[in-house]
């Protein structure tokens, strides 16, 4: 990764100047006052809330009634992601450009165009509603329990999933599938011979991590009530059990933590696999019997949640959601409602905005630390063994904080520091904050890992201290990948921030929240409208600053895809 | 085949040796205590019920106001402990929800409007400017009455708050309001005694501002499509507990209740009123 332009005075730029205000503006709407953090009412909720934390509770009884949530929690992603894939994989097909088919000199037909733009749209859609907003949705449509969980999971990732594969479809080579095409294949024959083997290491790779993201959600969708662990974990908090709190976050912890190995693991046999085709029996065998294991998981996930095909299909069910959908119908345009609606969307835009500045400072901050390949070059010089024991102490205790920012989601750490700040956006804004700080930070300290590092051998050799030679050496050059994660963070926490407000912090989701739970649900539709469009314009927003601050003008032109990035940066 | 598989249900347990005679009658309430709390206080009502009807009485707690509602409306749940409101909702839902019974305090329930003990607040009028705590967004007592009475003083919550939550639940406003994290909130007063008798909360911290006048609050609902002979063993069940019978008595007290009479719908359309006053109910 090198700086193709000066980096550090794009702060300065308009785009820098803008941001600050951005932020400052953001911290006077949701009422910032960070002196609300320190006061000693505050210091004292926060410590009584970690004294309740500890000892965790840990009697058999409390311990073995979590076996049945969690198995359900993971129950729900599987079959969540199972489902997503189901819908993914026809909109990715058509939502890949066209021209990823088309034979060179013939253009694409115009029905072929429409279908691309129609996946598209419904994609955007499906993914631009926040999961847990799915969740509470179908939670009103289907009742409360795991079903509303898997949907809203299946529906939400399918969103990202067919982006995401449509785009790895669009930059396999487009040799094989022309060839393939100008020899009289069908369209679905190219695809299936000529684009799909190549890009199926990627692709599985990529709906792997995204089930470990599925599992995070999945912990937290109970939360509205759709199964799993979290309808247990709000029980607990809603009794002020924190000792129960405590006990379940750090089994979640701990699963989520083993699943994440696994799939790392695979992930990186996947990437060595990368080829054509499936070289040999032993690799055709290896990929069938990976399947079968998945379909086998998927039919025991629904055996666990007790789901069957009748629940979403059957005529009653059926005619049940058809009701709730024709009662949506149409949107409240009450005079009177949409005037709160601007205010409520400008909280949830600052929410935003400040949580993701929050974030990106507290991780750049703990990120230093946690670089520890990169403190280890001490100029050349080995490190003496007590000045190395004290970077490896510091590099573990930042990764450790980090961990338990990415750990929690944001809504949990909303009803933490609820208790400290008061109730409204600010706590929400410092919820995402603190979380976004978890994974900003891990991607921050990666990043900086990974630049050369001649010039800060360089800078260490000629006597500069740590901190001055990374500040000078290492952050230029990482500059960019930082300003790329942080951007597409924000993309994430604009959903993130249009939740919140379930849980008290205002916004779009605290009217959401009220209309669902009031049966009003022209209000909900209307709501519904606003938050996608929200979030897709600060999608673009992000989209357009990216390319701004990242690639210079010049380098525009060339951007390819970043199918590499945004899969790391979506993790909660 | 909707109508046939419900008179199955409504047969099926008639025939003494088919295995659906062991079928539980299913009951749930409106989470507006910890559902924990919810749980332990319907434990010895439900072996009580369970002997009356002659069948199992499965409990299940929920999360969510609305989803009882839900629940009654989708044949899912067989018996409701429902606030005033979430009768209304549901009885606007199905059109045959029977309310059965209802404490006698029930009839002439009211809310208390709290504030830390420390607080200049004198009167409702003060509150204009503040921050302010409704319990459950689909609660009688923790929202829909507030709501309703503080319109009536002529502060619109909207308007005047300079900040509205929702807490969810009446113990957790109380706690709110002691730990200073919202300027006020309201709550339902046979809650807030019980905070007050177990010490849950400090009477140093925290006083009442206001108490709303009287009006019709919880009740027990059954579905209207469920059996006339077992509604009407439930009923007489409810009626038949005496405070001079000292195993009664333990049941009443811990559903906080003198004792249950009778109730009708007629007894909510003034909840039904005041929803449409305040906006919480439209169309």
């Amino acid at each position: 990764m090198t700086a193709r332009r000066p980096p550090l005075p794009a702060l300065l730029s308009w785009p820098g100047l803008a941001l600050a205000a951005a932020v400052g503006l953001s911290y006077h709407v949701v009422g910032g006052d960070l002196g609300a953090l320190l006061a000693p009412g505050a210091r004292r909720a926060m410590a009584d809330f970690a004294r309740g934390f500890w000892p965790p509770a840990h009697s058999a009884a409390f311990l073995s009634s979590l076996a049945r949530p969690l198995a359900e929690t993971v129950a729900i992603a599987l079959l969540g992601i199972s489902l997503a894939l189901l819908l993914a994989a026809p909109l990715a097909f058509l939502a890949a450009s066209p021209r990823v088919l088309a034979t060179p000199g013939d253009p694409p037909s115009a029905a072929r165009r429409a279908g691309w733009l129609a996946a598209r749209v419904l994609l955007n859609l499906m993914r631009s509603v926040p999961e847990l907003v799915w969740a509470l949705v179908f939670v009103r449509a289907f009742g409360m329990g795991p079903l509303a969980g898997v949907l809203a999971i299946g529906v939400g990732y399918a969103g990202v999933l067919g982006k995401v594969f449509a785009e790895i479809f669009e930059s396999a080579p487009r040799g094989p599938a022309a060839a393939l095409s100008g020899a009289g294949a069908t369209p679905l024959g190219a695809f299936a011979f000529g684009v799909f083997p190549a890009s199926l290491p990627l692709v599985a790779s990529y709906a792997l991590y995204r089930f470990d993201c599925a599992l995070r959600a999945s912990a937290v969708l109970g939360l509205v009530g759709a199964g799993g662990v979290g309808v247990q974990l709000e029980l607990s908090l809603k009794m002020f059990a924190y000792d129960e709190v405590a006990a379940m976050v750090i089994a979640l912890f701990a699963l989520v933590a083993g699943v994440d190995l696994l799939s790392q693991l695979v992930r990186r046999r996947l990437q060595r696999s990368r080829g054509l085709f499936p070289l040999g029996l032993g690799a055709l065998r290896a990929r069938a019997l990976g399947l079968a294991a998945w379909a086998l998981a998927a039919w025991g996930a629904a055996r666990v949640l007790d789901l069957a095909w009748r629940d979403v299909l059957s005529p009653s069910a059926l005619a049940s959601v058809g009701g709730f959908a024709g009662s949506l119908w149409p949107p409240d345009l009450d005079p009177a409602f949409l005037r709160q609606l601007a205010p409520a969307a400008l909280v949830t835009f600052a929410v935003s905005v400040l949580g993701t500045a929050i974030g990106a400072l507290l991780g750049i901050l703990l990120a230093y630390p946690a670089a520890h390949r990169l403190h280890a070059l001490a100029g050349g010089a080995r490190p003496s063994p007590a000045r190395g024991a004290a970077l490896a102490l510091a590099a573990w205790t930042a990764r450790g904080i980090l961990n338990l920012g990415r750990t929690l989601p944001e809504l949990l750490w909303a009803l933490v520091l609820i208790f400290a700040v008061g109730l409204g956006p600010f706590a929400g804004a410092l919820a995402l904050g603190v979380h976004t700080a978890g994974v900003l930070g891990r991607l921050y300290a990666e990043a900086l890992e990974e630049v050369p590092t001649a010039p800060f051998a360089a800078l260490r050799e000629a006597g500069a201290s740590d901190a001055a030679a990374s500040a000078l050496a290492v952050l230029p050059q990482a500059f960019p990948q930082l300003v790329a994660y942080t951007l597409y963070r924000w993309e994430v926490n604009i959903r993130a921030s249009a939740v919140l407000g379930v849980v008290g912090a205002g916004g779009l989701g605290g009217l959401l929240y009220v209309s669902l739970n009031l049966f009003h649900h022209h209000r909900t539709l209307t709501l519904l409208a606003v938050i996608v469009v929200l979030v897709t314009a600060v999608d673009l927003l992000s989209g357009a600053l990216r390319q701004r601050l990242v690639e210079g003008p010049a380098e525009r032109a060339e951007a390819h895809p970043e199918a590499g990035v945004p899969p790391v940066v979506d993790a909660w | 085949m909707h109508r046939l598989t419900r008179l199955l249900a409504l047969f099926l347990p008639l025939l003494p040796l088919s295995a659906a005679a062991q079928e539980p009658l299913r009951v749930s309430a409106i989470p507006d205590e910890s559902p924990t709390e919810l749980l332990r206080k319907f434990e010895p009502l439900g072996k009580y019920l369970e002997q009356a009807i002659g069948r199992p009485v499965k409990f299940t707690p929920v999360t969510d106001y609305a989803a009882t509602v839900e629940g009654l409306a989708a044949g899912k749940l067989d018996l409701v402990w429902y606030g005033g409101f979430t009768f209304v909702q549901a009885r606007l839902r199905t059109g045959t929800a029977i309310p059965l019974v209802q404490r006698e305090e029930d009839a002439r329930f009211h809310s208390k409007f709290i504030v830390p003990a420390a607080s200049k607040a004198q009167k409702l009028q003060d509150l204009k400017g503040a921050s302010f705590a409704f319990g459950s967004v689909s609660s009688t007592s923790g929202h829909l009455m507030p709501r309703y009475f503080l319109l009536q003083n002529g502060i619109d919550p909207d308007k005047d708050f300079a900040k509205v939550a929702y807490s969810g639940a009446h113990d957790v406003t109380a706690k709110w309001v002691e730990a200073g994290k919202v300027d006020a909130g309201a709550l339902n007063e046979s809650i807030w005694q019980r905070l007050l008798d177990e010490k849950k909360i400090d009477p140093s911290k925290i006083r009442v501002l206001w108490t709303t006048p009287e009006y019709h609050d919880y009740n027990w609902t059954v579905r209207g499509d469920l059996d006339p002979k077992v509604v009407e063993k439930l009923r007489g069940a409810f009626l038949a507990l005496d405070p001079a019978n000292p195993e009664h008595k333990k049941i009443l007290d811990l559903q906080r209740a003198r004792k249950f009479i009778p109730t009708a719908p007629e007894n909510y359309t003034a909840i039904e009123k005041a929803a449409r006053a305040a906006g919480l109910i439209k169309e």
